[in-house]
């Protein structure tokens, strides 16, 4: 099996940046999962398809808009009406969940190669991403698994709350390193070490 | 102004795209009823208040909303998913998924 | 020069270190904590400019965002940030400041004489000399034209520079309960009170200090000095966990849902910046409740020569002795119309200035006001008014006159008294620009002489100077309960005792003393009040009329101190009271704000760009890269020495005779799953889709739903309910939401999933006469021969381990293949199709290859298919289903849209051998003196390989009937006439056999 290519590799630059004078602020990194899938139910078939990505990735999403749950290497969130995100590790997810979805049920979509995930940690995390997004990051508005879909002007983004100061956010492969580049830029001023 | 979608909540106006109208009906399918579809095209209501119009978040979960927005004031009364809205659905057209 | 240091206050200042400056060239020191305006006043320096028109030399009036004269350019290498108010500019090691509109310099300025001329710089000049016909030399439209380089030089504020700004500029968003704007006692109250609750609170101050005028108000709150309190109540919010500080952050626009934008002048005071830091930081704040607390802006008085250098507000003159150990003057005049001004002499007279004179236009005043007003000493006139300044750049002595406020009448002689400084104060205004934005008008309060906040229409409470209320007591209570309210609390506290000699501020309505001479309503734009009564007989008696007509309040200040003084000076020239005349709305922004922050992260290296997964490959191979919408798509791969036009020749040329590669992973690619995929497909094709076997591709077009064409494509079978309809690379957004709309509003019944998949594919076509042999020594786990791979079918295999997906389809029309594998395969794909295709010649390609082979073969893109045009329009009209209804059907058989005289597509062959250009006209008489008679334009244009001519394709009246006749390109643009034939747009191949091999 061929490797897939980041889109970051030729500016990969691992290393502390910017005005690390009080500390690293944020870590960046690109989490390069195996599988990024959609996975989308029809009217009243969400349950069922929570189900099934359940029983295909072992995540228990919770109900209700962006629900979510991250766990090691693995997550899955809500972004709209009946659509899922789920993220793993492993490739093949897709076909997996696929044979556990018939078309009465949903559809399943491979985003693998065509998603960048980007993990923004630390605690400038919630500083940094506000620079991007209008979206409230606090832990009580998004509390940790929970995500959303959002857009920075062109850039549309899915945000995963991984954890407290953790978050993982999906961007369109084309603008991988033009956002990469954006991150890098308005993590200066905090310091951030690219790992 | 912020919408409050009914699924992502609260947001600003940049995730949006204005859709049009929302008070427009479409014809059927096969009409050729060339008044209905001018209608349909053409004519905007241009109401000065409480106004029904149709907005994308573009910027979010992409799910077009029935806004009822005041035109002066920019208070929005209700939205909802347009699927929702129960109106402005064609009737007449083949069922889903049937050959033509 | 009489301002000076002096051994008082200076709270805000650290006298122990000193910072090095400049201004105008001359090296002057000052204190950590002064700004540009107390460390010049500090140096004994009160010129600091020349006013807009006349060049009048003007001093420091102000000590806040309300300054109108004291503005500054700030020098940064050769960046220059002109209009800067040096009583906001702080102060630090290498600061370069200069004045501005002046020439030579700053005390010798020949453009002075523009006083003399008074008379012909007044309200309308403009109007009145430079519009209309020519009716002598010195009047008209061509005067000024004359004219225009001498007035643009001598009027004006600063310059703007030319050399590109370095520093970074940033947007932060931010969502609170609570804002609270302004910092002082009401708003410090205000945010302890909704701090309280445990709700985020975000407090912002446009000063580089907070706590507002505790800080200079000499007053104590709880039995301490007010600055000292306010120290206590900041250090007791900066250790919340809920609450934001943001000093130095002016809120400027107060827009829909409590949307709040703030500049943060994040390092403006900073010698050096940190590596990362922000110059400005643009602030997007939305708070569920609001606190104005944003304080009152202190009005001149309008008499001859107020604007003397050496006159300056009363509270301003207070603050520069308190917060910075400033004493504006040793000889100190006061000039009033209320109360309240005349804590002010107590301050500098502590500083150790003398009090000359105390002149108040009112008989009558309060007994705290009198005893205030013996115990700083002086002459005290009450009954009097200012009639007259005098001095050059400064000034050396006022002239005062008996004055009756109820007739506004002076009597008796005037006399001189010898001053540097005037203070004056007019009263107060409450900065309602933030309300006032929010909506409703301001109401008009008598006692006061002011304009007062609206009842709040959104969710916005008012507390301290903002309502009015300008003593200290009223602010703490007020901006307790205006906390509380904000954060959904009740009850109240109590508030701290206020000591100070409670002095009010209700002024006598007294706003112009009218002598001979120029008085000043708006200093920084030069408006009179003659100027105003001048626009009043002249008919301008609208506010809004007075404003433009004279500029009233149009400069950068917006009129903080000029508003109400206008309006009053046109409510008397018209006999009407003041709220009859009205007050403007304001809008956003209450201050400057600077270009770059609200431009930040969409500026330079951070502005965002689309790359395919074959990008770095091509930037390798020397190709010449294109901005196409935010793609970068390789435009040639020209060879050292190779024009544009022989690289693509060579490029296109190589596809016919060999085979060329292209990469399209820019073509828009959308999932379209679900049991009706295929039903819906037929609704918004004009083409069956729903007739197509799994393993198919074929060709689609879409109309609007006016009729008009919106987009074509190939559209893949990949599944039973699987399609992937690829879209032009401009309109993959467009019809992503066309086709969501008609899912969400049209048909929602429909189970139909979209989801944008261009990302997930990297593309490559492979065409030409050796395009199959390419693929088949590259490709395993599947055949490509005819029988395998017909046209317009798809299979799955793998290049170099890698799975693709082959379709067999041509825009080039020769045989090709389009490979799609997964994005982060792509670049491996492409180097392996790459060397497979060596032994057999093969080339990548650009678009300008791309764009000649399809031109050659008559293939519709954007340039044709550009809104205007329909289906039958390009010969497009065998696509139209009549079998079943789809998008558009309805309405593209209207009478306009099957008109003869429509332009319809056409190919056109240049006759003089030379090129032609997209966008130039063909008209059937060439006449290049008088260009008319367009019949259509050229679409595309190109150098022919396949036919050795230069050809374009073009929408022309008549279309086909036209086929075989003679007409001409008529380009006024580019000044290229010929002559031109026009045939078919099929030029190359038309039966389409190499598409077969």
């Amino acid at each position: 099996m061929v490797d897939a290519l980041s889109p970051l590799a030729p500016v990969w630059e691992p290393g502390t940046h910017g005005d690390t004078s009080a500390g690293i602020g944020v870590g960046l990194t690109e989490l390069a999962p195996g599988s990024i899938v959609q996975a989308a139910a029809w009217p009243g078939e969400e349950k069922a398809l929570i189900s099934a990505i359940a029983a295909v990735a072992g995540l228990e999403l919770p109900d209700g808009a962006g629900g979510g749950v991250a766990t090691e290497g693995k997550g899955a969130f809500g972004f709209a009406p009946g659509r899922f995100l789920v993220t793993d590790q492993k490739e093949g997810l897709a076909a997996a969940i696929a044979e556990r979805v018939p078309s009465a049920m949903g559809t399943v979509t491979d985003l693998s190669h065509g998603r960048t995930a980007l993990r923004v940690s630390g605690r400038k995390a919630e500083w940094v991403l506000s620079k991007f997004f209008a979206i409230d990051f606090s832990l009580a508005a998004l509390p940790v698994g929970s995500g959303l879909a959002t857009a920075h002007h062109d850039i549309f983004a899915l945000v995963q709350r991984a954890a407290a100061d953790q978050f993982d956010v999906i961007v369109f492969r084309s603008f991988a390193r033009s956002f990469w580049a954006a991150l890098r830029h308005a993590s200066a001023e905090v310091g951030y070490e690219v790992s | 102004m912020r919408i409050t979608c009914p699924y992502c909540g609260p947001r600003d106006l940049a995730e949006y795209t204005y859709q049009g109208d929302g008070n427009r009906t479409r014809p059927d399918p096969e009409s050729t009823d060339a008044a209905a579809w001018n209608a349909y095209v053409y004519d905007r209501l241009n109401t000065a208040g409480p106004h029904r119009e149709v907005w994308q978040h573009s910027g979010g979960c992409r799910q077009h909303l029935a806004v009822t927005r005041d035109t002066l004031t920019h208070a929005i009364s209700d939205v909802r998913f347009t699927r929702d809205a129960g109106q402005r659905r064609s009737d007449g057209h083949r069922k889903a998924g049937e050959p033509a | 020069m009489s301002p000076r240091r002096a051994d008082i206050g200076g709270g805000r200042i650290d006298r122990h270190r000193d910072v090095r400056f400049t201004f105008d060239g001359r090296p002057y020191s000052g204190h950590p904590g002064d700004t540009l305006a107390s460390a010049l006043l500090a140096n004994g320096v009160s010129l600091v400019g020349r006013s807009f028109k006349y060049h009048r030399p003007r001093g420091v009036l102000a000590a806040g965002v309300d300054e109108p004269n004291a503005l500054v350019t700030v020098l940064k290498g050769e960046v220059r940030e002109p209009n800067v108010p040096a009583t906001l500019l702080e102060v630090y090691d290498g600061l370069v400041a200069v004045s501005q509109n002046r020439f030579p310099s700053l005390d010798l300025d020949f453009a002075a004489v523009n006083q003399l001329a008074g008379g012909l710089f007044s309200a309308g000049f403009y109007y009145k000399t430079f519009m209309g016909p020519v009716v002598g030399p010195l009047k008209g439209t061509r005067f000024w034209m004359l004219c225009e380089p001498f007035i643009r030089r001598a009027a004006g504020l600063g310059r703007a520079g030319t050399a590109p700004d370095p520093d970074r500029y940033e947007r932060m968003n931010a969502f609170c309960e609570v804002l609270v704007v302004g910092s002082g006692p009401a708003g410090l109250s205000a945010a302890k009170a909704a701090a309280a609750s445990g709700k985020r609170v975000v407090l912002a101050e446009l000063d580089a200090r907070m706590g507002g005028q505790a800080n200079w108000s000499g007053e104590t709150i709880g039995g301490r000095p007010a600055a000292e309190w306010a120290a206590a109540q900041l250090q007791d919010l900066a250790g919340r966990p809920n609450v934001r500080l943001l000093p130095r952050t002016t809120v400027w626009g107060y827009y829909d849902d409590n949307t709040f934008s703030a500049l943060e002048r994040v390092a403006d005071h900073k010698a050096r910046m940190r590596p990362g830091e922000p110059r400005h930081r643009h602030w997007v704040i939305r708070a569920d409740s609001v606190v104005l607390a944003t304080g009152a802006f202190e009005r001149p008085l309008v008499f001859p020569g107020n604007d003397r250098p050496g006159v300056m507000l009363a509270r301003a003159a207070e603050r520069y002795a308190n917060e910075f150990g400033v004493v504006a003057g040793r000889r100190v005049a006061l000039f009033t119309n209320h109360d309240g001004a005349y804590r002010a002499a107590g301050a500098l007279k502590a500083g150790g200035a003398e009090i000359v004179a105390l002149i108040d236009v009112r008989r009558e005043i309060s007994p705290e006001a009198r005893s205030a007003a013996l115990a700083a000493g002086g002459v005290f006139l009450t009954g009097h008014a200012v009639v007259g300044t005098e001095g050059g750049k400064a000034l050396t002595g006022i002239k005062v006159q008996q004055y009756d406020a109820a007739a506004a009448s002076l009597s008796g002689e005037p006399r001189s008294m010898a001053a540097d400084c005037l203070l004056v104060s007019g009263g107060w205004s409450p900065a309602l620009h933030l309300a006032s934005q929010a909506g409703a008008a301001p109401r008009w309060d008598e006692p006061l002489q002011a304009f007062l906040p609206p009842e709040a229409a959104r969710n916005w409470h008012g507390a301290g100077a903002f309502n009015g209320r300008t003593d200290t007591a009223a602010a703490l209570s007020e901006g307790d309960a205006a906390g509380r309210k904000a954060a959904g609390l009740t009850g109240r506290a109590k508030a701290p005792p206020v000591g100070g000699p409670g002095l009010g501020s209700a002024p006598a309505p007294v706003f112009e003393i009218k002598a001979p001479g120029k008085a000043f309503v708006d200093f920084q734009h030069d408006v009179t009040a003659a100027d105003v009564r001048l626009s009043h007989r002249e008919g301008f008696i609208s506010v809004e009329h007075l404003k433009r007509y004279t500029t009233l309040g149009m400069a950068t200040d917006q009129g903080k101190t000029s508003n109400v003084p206008g309006l009053a000076i046109m409510a008397e020239a018209r006999g009407v009271p003041i709220p009859k005349v009205g007050t403007t709305r304001f809008r956003p922004p209450f201050a400057p704000v600077s270009l770059g922050s609200l431009a930040a992260e969409r500026f330079g290296e951070v502005k965002p760009e689309r790359l395919t997964p074959m990008h770095d490959w091509h930037v390798a191979q020397g190709a010449r890269m294109y901005a196409a919408g935010l793609w970068f798509r390789p435009m040639i791969y020209g060879l050292p020495g190779e024009t544009v036009e022989q690289a693509y020749v060579r490029e296109a040329k190589t596809v016919r005779e060999k085979a060329g590669i292209v990469d399209v992973s820019t073509l828009g690619k959308i999932a379209v799953q679900g049991p009706d995929a295929a039903g819906f497909l037929d609704r918004v094709y004009t083409n069956m889709f729903s007739t197509l076997p799994v393993g198919k591709a074929r060709y689609g077009l879409m109309l609007r739903e006016d009729g008009l064409l919106l987009d074509d494509g190939t559209t893949w079978r990949l599944g039973e309910n699987d399609f992937l309809m690829t879209t032009t690379t401009a309109n993959a957004g467009k019809v992503m939401q066309h086709l969501e709309y008609l899912l969400d509003v049209v048909w929602p019944e429909l189970k139909v999933h979209l989801t944008s998949v261009t990302d997930q594919w990297a593309g490559a076509a492979i065409g030409g006469p050796k395009a199959r042999e390419i693929l088949a020594s590259a490709v395993t786990d599947t055949a490509v021969d005819d029988k395998a791979l017909p046209f317009m079918g798809i299979v799955h295999g793998e290049v170099a381990g890698a799975p693709v997906m082959i379709c067999r389809l041509s825009f080039s029309g020769e045989m090709a293949f389009e490979v799609y594998c997964g994005a982060g395969h792509g670049e491996h794909v492409w180097e392996a199709l790459i060397s497979a295709g060596k032994p057999f010649g093969l080339v990548p390609y650009g678009l300008e290859a791309l764009g000649t082979l399809r031109i050659e073969k008559g293939h519709v893109t954007g340039a044709e298919i550009d809104g205007r045009t329909t289906a039958r329009d390009l010969y497009l009209d065998g696509m139209l289903s009549k079998k079943k209804p789809f998008v558009g059907s309805g309405t593209m058989d209207r009478e306009g849209l099957l008109a003869d005289d429509r332009v319809r597509l056409v190919g056109v062959v240049s006759l003089d051998n030379r090129p032609l250009n997209g966008g130039a006209h063909i008209v059937e008489r060439s006449d290049p003196d008088n260009p008319r008679d367009s019949i259509g334009h050229i679409t595309a244009a190109c150098y022919s390989p396949a036919l050795g001519r230069y050809i374009a394709l073009a929408l022309v009246k008549g279309g086909k009937a036209r086929h075989g006749g003679r007409a001409f390109t008529s380009d006024p643009l580019r000044g290229r006439y010929g002559p031109v034939e026009i045939v078919s747009h099929h030029f190359y191949d038309p039966e389409g056999k190499r598409l077969h091999g």
